[in-house]
């Protein structure tokens, strides 16, 4: 009777039109498994005995991969009651800390950034030492470069969503880098010089830094811009990158080793 | 408020006076440079079992034990610090294993056999299931981690925004305290601006400089000694060594503390410094007037005023005031601008033939050129920090326009 | 099998097979580079219109980066712009840092040397709220360390510049009008200016 119910599970149209190839326990359905599902054949079906090492990998790169998954699924959650105004934030994260059940998803959230910026510095590490930067791979250091900076401004941005005092206080330190910026800041070098008959072409209400926060001082537009570019802009270019970053891995030679 | 520390002992309170006097910003830096090297040099004894395991336990015993001392405990018990902790023994442990591999590896390429991971490297292994099990090992190790530490350790959350009122200390996220470290020594137009910049570029273009064709894929010391040695240099000295600075001996008015001093915000601390044009016609000319009374040596720093050139549309006027100014202005700073010029022009030549004579070699001019400045640029900094430490010196130039 | 259908210039000649170079020539001829007698087009003509390609293409790319950040910048900025009272002269005693205005418009009025103005309470190196220590009298930034003096001129840690002034004047009642629209730098210049200051 059980074994008759398990086989019907087991034969179902059902069940044959999600897993197509059974229990992989032969080279060839270990193959298919890995090339007909969507998210396995981020992998090639073999790679390198090396490349599975954890001495040499650390698994730095998958986790940091792991670590932004993580990081969407529980900032999508925090999108559900956050609201980037400057009378909503800090009312918010008290609630979302106090009237939400699991009350720690900024926690997760927050510590996840903190573990990804850790491992994407450990994980740059990793591949500076093996040289696995070196022909063929150049171009993919370069990606990971720029993803390394993608990380830093994600969790940048997202350190003035609190609208605490530690928040704006950072933010307002980063924000005046970029009003020093030469020629394109109203406080950097040689700004003054680019004048149209004393009518000053660079200015505090027109520079880099105004571009930034959408006004002269932090406030509101800036916490809506810094939320738009946290949760949209940002997460998207990395995404493609990243999309970019692994399938280089595979077309570059596959995951670190000597070549 | 003097949080008295009677009670945990003469050896507890010796161990703190040594712990902030290593911890001043030139002595804890030196020892961090020296130490580096003299760690690269000794590699083959530094780096196994024993003295990885002591160093964790050195590093784990210095925050228990000073975990005992309000000042410490307050700093680094702090929810956002707590990976900076974390990152100081992951960097320890990181570096450890990185380099126990590249020893082993050179001792191996020594007896003429291939690296470590050569003997694997030509074998291949199924995704399904060996690559997969250890990946969602490691997402569950992960996972569990991130939950434990979510359960015990609350998201800090101060006082809601306030524009009047200034933290004291204020920081930035951690990643980026050596960032805010580096603009205590330049204008924010190069600390933040230019010098990420070149950071950022130099990076990526790490991999089209070094054509050095040995260890690709594997870990090793001895093929890659330089390229290796300026990234652990970049690395810990510049990058971890200055965030570890700005998190845990950074105090208000940014002013220096040791890690078990405690935070004062009055203390008094001289930060009157001075440009390297004050020291030319201030301090030297004056010394030199004393001796030789020839009175040119006697006319004090000359003044430059800001003037700015209307370009468009052009005006003569302005643009002729505006390069007498210039005139002055050169006067008043040649001294740095000769040390510039020197540093940024002459010194490529120089390290050409001399320390740098096998790249000048090896590469063409398009690479060495970008190397070298490379190179300088990222030396720049423990430039400007040494001798803000020595000689409290503000700018190499400082002209109304634009100040180095 | 159906027949398959051609439009336009790229009709191949049903029937007669072309060699390949004919078929080359034929393509090239259909797309205008080479004349309906077969004679390439002429160089300049070949560069002209390369260059003309690559114009608009820049052009285009330009314009809409320039429309992106022209986008971003808003026309009216809605950041508060204040005119306020803050009393007679009388109030401040010489040689002293009036704090009551700071929490509501970030701004010290100074009594020093015979002068009352008004500091806007932003550090010049990277914009942070100073602190007043009465007992080291002077100024202290906690961002960097930059310290002021109490005229608010710079004399330690990274501030490259002294902190700017608020424009002041004296009202018909004799109280001091703060303008916040209105700034006096001293690397321009213009602490001198009649209305970076009130005399006493």
């Amino acid at each position: 009777m059980l074994n008759k119910l398990k086989n019907t599970v087991l034969d179902s149209q059902i069940k044959k039109s999600i897993f197509r190839v059974g229990i992989p326990n032969t080279d060839r359905k270990r193959v298919l498994i890995v090339l007909g599902n969507v998210f396995l054949h981020l992998h090639p079906t073999k790679v390198r005995t090396s490349g599975v090492k954890l001495r040499y990998t650390w698994c730095a790169g998958g986790l940091s991969f792991f670590l932004f998954l993580v990081l969407t699924l529980t900032g999508v959650l925090l999108m559900f009651y956050y609201r980037p105004t400057v009378e909503g934030a800090y009312v918010d994260m008290l609630d979302i800390r106090s009237q939400v059940p699991f009350g720690i998803m900024r926690e997760l959230h927050r510590w996840s950034a903190h573990a990804m910026v850790i491992m994407v510095m450990v994980h740059m590490f990793r591949v500076f030492m093996t040289g696995s930067y070196k022909p063929p791979r150049e171009f993919n250091w370069a990606i990971g470069v720029i993803l390394l900076v993608l990380t830093f401004l994600l969790s940048f941005t997202g350190y003035l969503l609190p609208w605490d005092q530690l928040a704006i206080w950072a933010i307002t330190v980063g924000s005046n880098m970029a009003k020093a910026t030469p020629l394109m800041g109203a406080g950097g070098p040689f700004a003054d010089f680019l004048q149209i008959g004393g009518v000053p072409l660079v200015h505090p209400g027109d520079d880099a830094r105004f571009m930034l926060i959408g006004a002269k001082e932090l406030g509101g537009t800036t916490l809506l811009r810094f939320y738009v570019l946290h949760c949209v802009g940002i997460p998207l270019i990395a995404a493609v990158l990243m999309a970019v970053h692994f399938w280089r891995i595979r077309k570059d030679g596959g995951i670190s080793g000597p070549l | 408020m003097e949080h008295a520390a009677a009670g945990h002992g003469v050896l507890f309170e010796a161990f703190k006076e040594v712990a902030n006097i290593l911890a001043t910003p030139w002595l804890s830096f030196s020892l961090t440079t020296i130490g580096l090297l003299l760690m690269l040099r000794f590699r083959r004894y530094v780096f196994n079992w024993w003295i990885g395991i002591l160093a964790i336990a050195i590093e784990s015993g210095v925050i228990i034990w000073g975990m005992k001392d309000p000042n410490f405990s307050l700093i680094v018990g702090k929810p956002d610090n707590v990976p900076i902790t974390a990152m100081l023994f992951i960097s320890t442990f990181v570096l450890w294993l990185a380099m126990t591999q590249a020893v082993n590896n050179d001792r191996r390429v020594e007896q003429k056999l291939p690296p470590d991971e050569k003997e694997t490297s030509n074998q291949k292994t199924w995704v399904w299931p060996d690559l997969l099990y250890i990946e969602f090992i490691a997402l569950i190790i992960c996972s569990i981690v991130l939950i434990l530490w979510a359960i015990y350790l609350r998201a800090p959350l101060e006082q809601p925004a306030n524009p009047a009122a200034t933290p004291n200390p204020s920081k930035a996220p951690w990643y980026f305290l050596g960032l805010q470290e580096m603009l205590v020594y330049y204008d924010p137009w190069y600390a933040g601006v230019v010098l990420p910049s070149i950071i950022v570029v130099g990076l990526m273009a790490i991999p089209y400089i070094d054509t050095n064709p040995k260890g690709g894929g594997y870990f090793t010391f001895a093929e890659r000694k330089f390229s290796i040695g300026i990234f652990l240099f970049g690395y810990l000295a510049l990058w971890v060594f200055m965030i570890i600075t700005g998190t845990f001996l950074r105090g208000p008015g940014w002013n220096f503390f040791g890690p078990f001093e405690y935070w004062d915000p009055h203390k008094i601390v001289a930060l009157n410094n001075v440009n390297l044009s004050d020291y030319v016609w201030v301090k030297w000319f004056q010394w030199i007037y004393q001796k030789t009374h020839i009175e040119w040596f006697n006319q004090g720093l000359p003044q430059v005023r800001n003037a700015i050139p209307q370009l468009l549309p052009p005006d003569p006027t302005s643009i002729r005031l505006f390069l007498v100014e210039v005139g002055h202005a050169i006067k008043r700073e040649f001294a740095g601008i000769l040390f510039l010029a020197f540093y940024f022009l002459a010194l490529p030549g120089i390290l050409a033939k001399t320390i740098l004579k096998k790249f000048y070699e090896q590469l063409d001019l398009a690479r060495y050129s970008v190397l070298v400045m490379l190179f300088l640029t990222m030396f720049t900094l423990p430039l400007k920090m040494v001798l803000r430490w020595t000689m409290t010196l503000k700018y190499f130039v400082d002209t109304p326009w634009i100040k180095f | 099998m159906a027949e398959l259908k051609f439009v336009g210039a790229d009709k191949p000649q049903l029937g007669q097979p072309l060699s390949p170079r004919e078929e080359a020539v034929r393509r090239l001829k259909a797309k205008g580079f080479l004349d309906p007698a077969g004679q390439p087009m002429p160089r300049r003509q070949f560069l002209v219109s390369l260059a003309l390609a690559w114009a608009t293409f820049a052009a285009a790319l330009g314009g809409g980066l320039t429309a992106l950040f022209a986008f971003m910048v808003p026309r009216v900025d809605f950041t508060r712009v204040d005119v306020f009272k803050v009393g007679p002269p009388t109030n401040f005693a010489p040689n002293t840092v009036d704090e009551s205005f700071k929490a509501a418009h970030r701004m010290w009025v100074v009594n020093h040397d015979s002068r009352i103005f008004a500091i806007q309470s932003v550090c010049t190196h990277l914009g942070c709220t100073p602190n007043w220590m009465d007992g080291e009298r002077k100024f202290k930034c906690p961002c960097h360390g930059s310290g002021y003096t109490i005229d608010g001129i710079n004399f330690e840690g990274p501030a490259p510049f002294p902190m700017r002034r608020y424009e002041v004047t004296l009202a018909d009642d004799g109280q001091i009008v703060v303008n916040e629209g209105r700034l006096f730098f001293w690397e321009k210049g213009e602490f001198d200016d009649p209305r970076a200051f009130v005399a006493v």
